[in-house]
């Protein structure tokens, strides 16, 4: 006797699953709505938050997606630096106030410690610790003190002037060189904005930089429509005293990209940092950098 | 016991009528919800233009000079609104509704709003309060002729019951749901693409309708550009249903309905747009270019912002799933699980069977039944089997296909390929038919009596998810997402483009109207001044609102600003946070917790 089911069976198992799945679907949709969280879990995580908060806390919605609701309670403490920050890596304390599951990135805060976890209806806020680096150098809020010069193809090397949000270089059409909000891969960033030099290696100097056990650099594009109306790529290379360190290779797609280079061996030092861009295609090209020397 | 008078034939017209009018009200039950985009506030306007068009030639007629409306200047002063871009049927259509159905208070303060001079009060049918709903009728009553033309196409296949679920499926789903009521293209291209697909199907044998649908061809090349695809997904249907004649070495007929559409079509097209008149051949090619060279503009997909063609492999790959992914995560799962099974039916159909033991319609070759038809170009599908699984197939995967091409532009999302949705809807139908089938012989003979009901039950029982996603959705449809990607918050995890071009403010209204003074000097961001002023005209907005202009300087100048979360608008959020000194909006639209647009005030 066959076991296999018949043509009749099957179409009957079909209608049941059917049929299971349009009450599933219906019951979900009428009963989604009510899982998203209220003004009221919004202003009550806000007031824990605000309760237990200290200077130099992160605090993170978690989907990031959530995140303008979040500003909209906790704007105040969230300031454009902090949104549009680097990285996390300098925070010691995260204020995750997340839903439906969701956390904060693993890296930093995959090892941290939870030190608060507390429901607020659908919202759930988690305080996390970690032991954070601290920051000896930032290069963004130090661009007053870079020095920029232009190195032709000949080798000639002239020195730039600062002309408010530009440098000018003699012989050559001024860049920008500013720091400001930049939109790297649509996201917010705290950064120096640049422009690359056509033929000519454009090298922007801080000339007294103490440096920690590390110094981190993140590149990118600046603009959705800049990176739309061009394809050139920038090369960059960042110059730690006599070390050397060619930066990955930033093109439209490359986002915002991280480099960490170890400084250990000269912790401690004051030493002179550089990082030189060039392009192939400098046309419409932003080149924004962020960096940081950390303990 | 047949009622006297209701003949079958009556009876589908009758639920026919039901669906259409079902679709109507629905539609105007709703699409004052429904915010204005900026192409609709764009078609608006051209509409209402072109009916000064009209206006005028009624005057130079009336004053013995007609031939002054003909002169290019005259032509160009009307007809060159939203030209090249897009041509008239539909906006003419928006026009005259305006013209006739809105409640006039042309003569008050809102006269300057016009984009045409405002002379006298309008007489008028008025059936609606706001100027704004008069425009999207027309619109309104294409989704109802699609809703009403599904049913009567799949009732030549199925029963009642599975048909009008397939008319109803049609309308539920939450994008096409969203187009259906606005006064843009996209949803009466659809229908007119399954007009077009229906006409061709009854063509093949029955020659009246292969020069009805060179008409009909020729109306919806005046709907919308789509509509060049249509003939790429009919021809191999034709050659798969005649694949006989290939296999003998010979060509196939060529059909009269595809000499129709290529006869009739072109001067239909040519007449219905005065802008071509001035320079047929020049202006033509203008507005072909138009589209085969258009941008693409931004648009979110799987956490990527496309808005260009992606040069990458694994960029190309990922592009390439698009439609099949936001169909996917899009159509309400339980009508994508039934089509799932209609398309199982339909690969399973023996050659010269019915697609149903009860379909009306026979596939076989009816050459020798029928008194003395022959088969030829006038009825090329007399003599084969109409392949009703093939032209299913290349109707719905065909414009999902065209939009997997990874340099085509993807900015319209589900719009770009919403002539595909009411064959998949079709396809649903099928499924349930095969799923009540088995239903009824399930129920043992003694229990005959309920086979109607559990019949009727099973059919509303899968329209249910439909309808109450797509009542969720409204009237933030483009961020909806199914069970499978998780709602709106699903869709946002996952990276999927939640709304485009500045309709989703219009809930917010009210509050921007009371935050006076600021309100007079608002950023609108990515809201059209067009839709602003339509939003004035209908009465949802104080007049004294001001407008600050796009981009950085609108910003700069204005006191608050709404912003709309697109991934590609982040550099405009920067800006607020640095001129407005703040990171902390002062409002938040959200739809179960996701952002849609946030309002942000100078100071605060």
């Amino acid at each position: 006797m066959s076991t296999r089911p018949s043509r009749r069976q099957l179409a009957l198992g079909a209608t049941v699953v059917i049929a299971s799945l349009a009450v599933v679907e219906t019951t979900v949709a009428l009963v989604a709505p009510a899982l998203a969280p209220s003004e009221a879990d919004w202003a009550a995580a806000a007031a824990a938050v605000r309760a237990g908060f200290r200077p130099g806390d992160l605090i993170a919605a978690a989907p990031t997606w959530a995140d303008p609701i979040l500003r909209q309670h906790l704007g105040d403490l969230i300031p454009a630096e902090v949104a549009a920050r680097m990285d996390d890596d300098r925070f010691a304390r995260l204020w995750e106030v997340g839903q439906r599951g969701a956390h904060a990135p693993d890296a930093p805060w995959g090892a941290a410690t939870v030190a608060r976890d507390e429901r607020f209806g659908r919202l759930r806020l988690r305080l996390l610790e970690r032991a954070a680096e601290t920051v000896s150098y930032d290069f963004a809020a130090h661009a007053a003190d870079a020095r920029v010069t232009r190195r032709d193809a000949t080798g000639a090397t002239v020195e730039c002037q600062p002309a408010g949000e530009r440098v000018s270089c003699p012989g050559a059409a001024s860049v920008l060189l500013r720091r400001q909000l930049v939109e790297v891969d649509q996201k917010l960033r705290q950064a120096l904005l640049t422009e690359p030099m056509s033929r000519a290696v454009l090298a922007i100097e801080f000339p007294a930089v103490p440096l920690g056990r590390a110094l981190v650099i993140a590149t990118g594009l600046h603009d959705t429509w800049m990176r739309k109306a061009a394809r050139g790529t920038v090369a960059a290379r960042l110059v730690v005293g006599d070390q050397t360190t060619a930066l990955p290779l930033t093109t439209d797609d490359s986002g915002w990209t991280r480099t960490r280079v170890d400084t250990s061996a000269r912790a401690g030092q004051i030493v002179p940092v550089r990082l030189e861009i060039t392009s192939d295609n400098p046309y419409d090209r932003f080149f924004a950098f962020a960096a940081e020397a950390r303990q | 016991m047949r009622r006297p008078g209701l003949t079958p034939g009556r009876l589908d017209w009758l639920v026919t009528a039901v669906l259409a009018l079902g679709t109507v009200l629905w539609l105007l039950g709703v699409e004052g919800r429904q915010g204005i985009g900026r192409d609709e506030a764009q078609y608006f306007r051209a509409g209402e233009r072109y009916w000064g068009w009209f206006s005028e030639l009624a005057d130079n007629l009336e004053h013995g000079h007609p031939g002054r409306s003909f002169t290019a200047s005259d032509i160009d002063r009307y007809w060159s609104d939203n030209a090249p871009d897009h041509p008239v049927v539909m906006k003419v259509l928006y026009g005259i509704s305006w013209r006739m159905f809105h409640t006039c208070h042309c003569m008050d303060a809102t006269r300057g709003f016009h984009p045409v001079a405002i002379r006298e009060r309008h007489t008028t049918l008025p059936l609606f309060a706001r100027e704004s709903t008069a425009f999207r009728f027309p619109a309104i009553l294409f989704a109802a002729l699609l809703v009403g033309m599904v049913y009567r196409f799949a009732r030549g296949w199925l029963p009642r019951g599975p048909s009008a679920v397939a008319a109803v499926l049609t309308l539920a789903q939450p994008h096409y749901f969203f187009h259906a009521q606005i006064s843009c293209f996209d949803a009466p291209i659809a229908a007119m693409a399954f007009a077009v697909g229906f006409g061709y199907w009854k063509s093949l044998r029955d020659p009246r309708w292969g020069i009805a649908t060179g008409v009909l061809f020729g109306i919806a090349l005046g709907v919308k550009h789509n509509a060049w695809l249509i003939p790429f997904f009919l021809v191999p249907h034709y050659l798969w249903m005649r694949r006989g004649d290939l296999r003998a070495r010979r060509l196939p007929r060529v059909p009269l309905v595809f000499v129709a559409m290529l006869v009739l079509a072109p001067p239909i097209f040519l007449a219905h747009w005065p802008w071509l008149w001035v320079s047929p051949v020049a202006r033509t090619r203008a507005y072909v270019l138009r589209h085969l060279e258009h941008e693409h503009y931004n648009f979110e997909y799987l956490g990527f912002n496309f808005n260009q063609p992606p040069t990458t492999t694994k960029m190309k790959w990922i592009r390439a799933t698009a439609p099949f992914v936001e169909t996917g995560l899009t159509v309400p799962v339980t009508t994508l699980a039934l089509a799932a099974i209609g398309a199982g039916v339909l690969a399973r159909r023996r050659r010269g069977s019915a697609v149903q033991p009860e379909s009306r319609e026979a596939e076989a070759p009816t050459t020798e039944l029928s008194s003395g038809l022959r088969a030829s170009w006038l009825r090329p599908g007399a003599d084969v089997d109409r392949a009703p699984g093939a032209f299913v197939l290349f109707q719905t995967l065909g414009p999902l296909t065209v939009l997997a091409v990874p340099s085509f532009p993807i900015f319209g999302g589900v719009k770009h390929f919403l002539a595909a949705m009411p064959y998949l809807a079709l396809l649903a139908g099928i499924g349930l038919a095969a799923l009540g089938r088995a239903l009824a012989e399930a129920l043992p003979a003694a229990r005959a009596r309920w086979r109607p009901a559990a019949l009727a039950g099973l059919a509303v029982l899968v329209c249910l998810p439909a309808l109450v996603e797509t009542r969720r959705s409204h009237p933030d449809g483009l961020g909806h997402y199914n069970l499978l990607a998780g709602g709106f918050a699903g869709g946002a995890s996952l990276g999927m483009n939640r709304q485009f071009w500045g309709y989703s403010v219009l809930p917010m209204l009210p509050d921007l109207d009371r935050r006076v003074p600021e309100n007079r000097r608002l950023f609108w961001h990515d809201t059209l001044s067009d839709a602003i002023s339509m939003y004035k005209r209908d009465g949802r907005l104080s007049l004294e609102v001001g407008d600050t202009g796009f981009g950085e300087e609108g910003i700069k100048r204005s006191e608050l600003g709404i912003l709309f979360y697109e991934k590609h608008w982040a550099k405009y959020e920067a800006w607020f946070w640095q001129y407005y000194g703040t990171t902390r909006p002062v409002y938040v639209r959200a739809r179960e917790g996701v952002p849609m647009v946030t309002l942000y005030g100078r100071g605060r």
